[in-house]
């Protein structure tokens, strides 16, 4: 009579999916650890390239397949709904190193309790991903307000960002409906991820080379006029009797001011 | 007075920001409407603030005045006629290339104009109506856009310029008759209130009709007129029933409502259906009606092709500081605002210094930022957490404490009704607790269907435990065994708050604050009001 090979050890060890720090990635990852039938307490998502190799572990490196994550976006629309989706989504565009993992503990009480998951605030696996959540979209939020465009040669307009979140996705469709017949590229410096949309079309996510953004820096280095008017109206519209630098802070921290037109670098 | 007549656009900017910078209304919220192809623009209803001037204030439009060359001699007014200062008049070719450039950069959400009086009234809101002509069809935006009603402009003005804009406004200034007597001759209240009414009336009517009527002359007759909009009998009895109830309001005047001080929160939703014509204190439910709020949202997601009068509603400002008026005036008049001329939104506005003169305060006023403060904590309170004005403040109280917020204040006086169980309190209950608001309430009240909540799980939602736990129990359990007394209570609430308040304080004067009598350096427009609330 035959023994599984090593039960005992098996029973030991710890399965470790390796994603590509992506939407996608992430998804496939969740698609590949549930269909693995180990079992959810014997694995375990981690974000390649920032992890640390624990002993008693597996690791499998997953290569991220469109259709796979396009199959787990499906079924949490259809099966539970669009907002159990959207904070899955939103929460792995953060910059949490551990959201993979999260997003996985997430979805499997998801699928145990149905579209009400999202309100039960109470249970910390709900409590991890509500955070996430939560700081992605504030930050999506804030460039959406904070984000400045420059004009890049005739009928361009040019803007950069350097986001802690992947806040690209979020905004681009923000844009794409403010001003639907520009042409605009909206870069993440951070991640040399950049949204373009043609003016009347529709706006799509590619990279941008060295030389390409060379080009743009050095189209929007000419101060134009509507820029220094900018810049005037800014400082006219305080009052000085109301002078109040932390409460601007508050509202408006530090880092957000690195491409603003307003502020100097 | 000084008119340049070539005058760069860099200057005229400077000159027309300059003077519309003591408008402190700059929101671009309350209306949806989408992007659509060959347009510029379009409008969210949560608002957007793009960027943050050195006073902390946030600049979501861009807020210009038309013209400073103003023929009215407003006291308290930076571009009073008596006054000796360059004027400068934007013309609308400017206005529009200005608001398109600023837009497409993302500087802004849409255009914030007003204007001082340029000859007469009805000539100065020609000009805002060739301006907004010429921005919503010529430049194609479809952007959000907030325009002043000047006091004294022909109705028939009004009700065309409503078609272009999604906000109007017209400035209270001061809440007392006597006070703007003093210091703006030329306004009365009743030329104030007669535009919000003709607003009011308007709005009201573009819901009941779904439709443009009679308000469009000239060039925008070559737009299609929209279809009627399917409003089923019964909304449509509902909103006739509203309108005739307006309309017999015939008076003009801020009643202020003092002596209703009926507590209406508790009963948060109308037990009976506000269609039935006899229910009770159906103006005051307004308010938190959600029906009319649902016909009244219904019309603030709209297109471009189907203009509706003013989709965003309206608001008004009252300078606090420059007359000696009570808290208690000031919330009853905002009140009275809200409810009887349906305001969207009341701003409160420090009185800042600018000109000398013997009915104002002196010129090393500090503006009193602190009080500011307490008014629009109180404003939330009006309007998202059911409390009346009657319930915050009272004849014998009339000023809020400045040491704490206007919710504590009145849960420290309200002893009996707490702690409040989280597990089985109304939502209208948890709404009055200090420290838990309108999302957290929410949040609590969804989230205790499913799990046992702790004190841990409700900090995690965003409820401000430092305040809170004074008024609530978890499973019948505090979150520290304390005493349920006022002055300990106070006297805790105040320690944790002091140094947020000194921030706020700061920029208002260094003494304000102190607990020491033997300072008596305040200036005297603070001394009464000081004393009052201490």
């Amino acid at each position: 009579m035959k023994t599984p090979p090593s039960k005992n050890n098996a029973e030991n060890i710890r399965t470790i999916f390796l994603c590509e720090d992506t939407p996608d990635g992430i998804f496939t990852a969740v698609y590949d650890a549930w269909a693995s039938g180990l079992g959810h307490r014997k694995v375990a998502l981690e974000l390649d390239g920032c992890f640390n190799y624990s002993l008693f572990s597996r690791y499998i490196s997953v290569s991220t397949d469109y259709e796979k994550s396009f199959k787990v976006a499906r079924s949490l629309i259809n099966k539970l709904s669009r907002q159990v989706f959207t904070m899955a989504y939103y929460a792995s565009l953060s910059e949490a190193p551990e959201k993979a993992d999260a997003i996985y503990r997430f979805l499997i009480l998801a699928f145990h309790h149905g579209p009400a998951i999202i309100s039960m605030l109470g249970l910390p696996e709900v409590q991890t991903v509500f955070a996430l959540r939560r700081r992605v979209g504030n930050e999506a939020h804030y460039f959406r307000e904070f984000i400045r465009f420059s004009d890049a040669g005739p009928d361009l307009l040019f803007g950069k960002i350097h986001p802690k979140s992947n806040v690209l996705p979020l905004v681009a469709p923000c844009f794409s409906d403010r001003m639907p017949s520009e042409t605009w590229l909206l870069l993440d410096e951070k991640r040399n991820l950049a949204a373009f949309h043609p003016a009347d079309q529709e706006w799509r996510l590619t990279s941008v080379s060295k030389s390409q953004l060379e080009a743009l820096q050095e189209h929007t280095k000419s101060e134009d006029q509507y820029r220094s008017l900018w810049k005037v109206f800014h400082k006219t519209i305080a009052i000085k009797e109301r002078m109040n630098p932390r409460c601007q802070k508050n509202q408006l921290p530090l880092w957000y001011r690195r491409n603003m037109t307003e502020f100097p670098d | 007075m000084i008119v340049h007549k070539t005058m760069s656009l860099e200057d005229k900017l400077k000159i027309l920001s300059a003077a519309a910078r003591y408008d402190v209304s700059c929101t671009s919220s309350g209306v949806d409407r989408k992007g659509e192809k060959g347009t510029l623009g379009n409008a969210a209803a949560c608002g957007i603030c793009h960027s943050f001037a050195a006073d902390g204030r946030c600049i979501s439009l861009l807020k210009v005045l038309l013209s400073n060359e103003c023929v009215f001699d407003c006291k308290y007014c930076m571009n009073r006629a008596s006054n000796d200062i360059p004027r400068a008049s934007f013309t609308p070719e400017e206005l529009c290339s200005l608001t398109i450039q600023f837009y497409r950069r993302n500087y802004i959400e849409g255009l914030f104009l007003s204007s001082g009086v340029l000859g007469t009234p009805d000539h100065t809101m020609e000009l805002f109506y060739q301006t907004l002509y010429m921005l919503r069809y010529q430049y194609q935006f479809n952007g959000y856009v907030h325009v002043k009603t000047i006091p004294g402009a022909d109705g028939g003005l009004i009700r065309r310029l409503g078609y272009l804009a999604d906000r109007m406004s017209v400035n209270l200034e001061i809440s007392s008759q006597e006070g703007l007597k003093k210091l703006a001759p030329h306004k009365t209240h009743a030329s104030i209130l007669t535009p919000i009414r003709q607003i009011q009336n308007g709005i009201l009517h573009d819901r009941l009709e779904g439709r443009r009527a009679d308000a469009i002359s000239g060039p925008i007759n070559t737009i299609e007129q929209p279809v009627l909009s399917r409003r089923t009998e019964e909304e449509q009895a509902f909103l006739s029933q509203k309108a005739s109830d307006i309309e017999s309001k015939s008076d003009i005047t801020l009643s202020g409502s003092a002596t209703s001080h009926k507590n209406f929160s508790r009963q948060h939703i109308p037990a009976q259906s506000p269609l039935s014509a006899n229910a009770p204190d159906r103006d005051a439910l307004d308010q938190y009606d959600p029906y009319w709020q649902y016909l009244i949202r219904s019309a603030q997601t709209v297109r471009r092709d189907h203009p509706h009068f003013v989709p965003s509603g309206q608001s008004t400002q009252m300078i606090i500081g420059a007359v000696p008026e009570s808290d208690y005036q000031l919330v009853h008049t905002a009140q009275a605002l809200y409810q009887d001329y349906s305001l969207k939104r009341v701003f409160y506005s420090a009185y800042v210094p600018i000109n000398e003169d013997s009915s104002l305060p002196s010129l090393d006023t500090k503006p009193p930022l602190l009080r500011e403060h307490r008014l629009y904590q109180a404003d939330w309170l009006l309007r998202f957490y059911g409390f009346q004005a009657g319930e915050l403040l009272s004849a014998d109280r009339p000023n809020f404490n400045l040491f704490i917020d206007p919710k504590c204040d009145w849960a420290v006086r309200h002893l009996e009704l707490f702690p409040v169980e989280i597990n089985t309190a109304s939502y209208a209950d948890l709404l009055r607790v200090p420290g838990i608001g309108v999302k957290s309430a929410k949040r609590i009240v969804y989230a205790r269907k499913h799990n046992i909540l702790d004190f841990n799980t409700l900090k995690k939602m965003g409820v401000v435990l430092k305040r809170a736990h004074y008024f609530i129990t978890l499973n019948g359990r505090m979150m520290y065994p304390i005493k349920i007394d006022e002055t300990f209570i106070t006297h805790n609430l105040i320690q944790s708050e002091q140094k947020k308040n000194w921030q706020v304080a700061q920029d208002m004067t260094y003494q304000q604050l102190s607990l020491f009598d033997d300072f008596h350096l305040i200036d005297p427009g603070e001394i009464i009001h000081e004393n009052a609330a201490l």
